[in-house]
């Protein structure tokens, strides 16, 4: 059964989220989510990555050899990261001071070659470019979800902004890696809940 | 054997056109990356001699390099200040800071330039409490006397940040050691001194 194109898009929001679904690109989802604008950042970045390494492994899909696909692929990613870096570092200094070191990161972001594998190299440029920008999406919000918990807990702030009184006492773990190992496993278990849930309903529903 | 060409071939024009993309972006960005850095460095050079109209990059016979401050345009009156780089081995990096110091021997400013220390913990040394506009852990330098800085735990009056020794120290040392070689130059004078 073919997805319809609304579908392509919106299927990494939830049903194929990179990181709840696919447990993808778990490195920048633990490195970079200190703080909600490093998640949306890190999030965006990845985003223009994966949209643009998907157009052109489709687009090349038809002229490439099998049997050296993924080094094709490697070089394709490596070089728009590339691109991505130097033109924040001309044009978004801030933004490229807070990723800094993790924007090289992109070229290994298992999401970037594994949508490339699973999906550029067999659909057309059209879908591609929606399942990119739907994986994106879709990475970007948990990555903001993450970046929210660990900045509101491990630091009192959102956006940089105090939410509490100066008594409060942040839980400094939650900004150090042991708390993102703690968010995303809270938040992995969630969606499973809710999936046990759904498919528990739904056999109900037969059984009646 | 063929076969294998082809593959070689192939991969080969594929680095070749990524080659050309590159070197196309970097062409229209080496500019703009270049100017981003200098204003960076002449915004810090200004915030930290405030009281210096005219910025000079002096770089000694040994290769080191330092700023001097004049009050004018002139540069034969005597400089009001020096700027240096301090660089510190801190808990997870390198961390750059530059420090602006009077003849005094007091520190008019120090900004850093670059750190990757923890998040949370040693990366503070750069945090900007909200409601304020500048570093509370960098604005501790202002007004110290360049050669006596030292953290609070060796005796001196910087406050360290919490959980993060390692990081406050690495500057306050760094920057201590950059002042004791510009006593040694005959730029800056120390405590004693003053009093003759």
């Amino acid at each position: 059964m073919k997805r319809s194109l609304v579908q392509e898009f919106t299927k990494g929001f939830i049903d194929e989220n990179p990181i709840a679904r696919l447990v993808l690109g778990l490195c920048p989802a633990l490195a970079v989510t200190t703080s909600l604008i490093n998640g949306i950042g890190m999030g965006i970045a990845a985003t223009f990555v994966l949209v643009c390494s998907n157009t052109i492994v489709s687009m090349i899909k038809g002229v490439v050899p099998k049997k050296i696909r993924i080094p094709i692929f490697i070089v394709v990613i490596a070089t728009f990261v590339t691109i991505v870096e130097m033109v924040m570092a001309g044009f978004a200094p801030v933004l490229y001071k807070a990723l800094g070191i993790y924007v090289p990161l992109i070229v290994v972001n298992c999401i970037i070659l594994g949508r490339a594998e699973a999906f550029a190299s067999k659909n057309s440029v059209g879908r591609s470019i929606l399942d990119g920008l739907g994986m994106g999406v879709g990475f970007t919000m948990i990555l903001a979800v993450i970046g929210s918990i660990r900045e509101i807990l491990g630091d009192g702030k959102i956006l940089g902004f105090p939410l509490f009184g100066p008594d409060f006492e942040p839980v400094l773990i939650m900004i150090l890696p042991p708390g993102a190992f703690f968010v995303i496993g809270i938040l992995l278990g969630i969606f499973k809940w809710s999936d046990l849930r759904q498919e528990k309903k739904k056999l109900q529903s037969i059984v009646h | 054997m063929s076969y294998t060409i082809k593959l070689a071939v192939t991969l080969g024009i594929v680095c070749i056109i990524a080659a050309f993309a590159l070197g196309g972006v970097y062409e229209i960005t080496k500019g703009r990356i270049a100017f981003e850095r200098e204003r960076v460095m002449k915004e810090a050079l200004q915030n930290v001699l405030p009281r210096a109209k005219n910025i000079i990059q002096t770089t000694t016979p040994e290769g080191k390099v330092y700023f001097r401050g004049f009050a004018a345009e002139d540069t034969s009156a005597a400089p009001v200040g020096y700027a240096i780089l301090a660089y510190g081995k801190g808990y997870s990096s390198t961390i750059q800071a530059l420090v602006g110091v009077e003849k005094s021997g007091e520190i008019t400013g120090i900004q850093i330039l670059f750190q990757q220390e923890t998040p949370g913990l040693g990366a503070k040394a750069e945090e900007v409490l909200y409601g304020e506009t500048d570093s509370w852990f960098q604005r501790q330098f202002k007004g110290a006397s360049g050669l006596e800085v030292a953290v609070d735990k060796d005796g001196g009056k910087i406050q360290s940040i919490t959980g993060a020794t390692i990081t406050s120290r690495a500057v306050a040392n760094s920057i201590k050691s950059e002042m004791e070689w510009l006593k040694k130059e005959g730029l800056i004078l120390s405590e004693s001194d003053r009093l003759y």
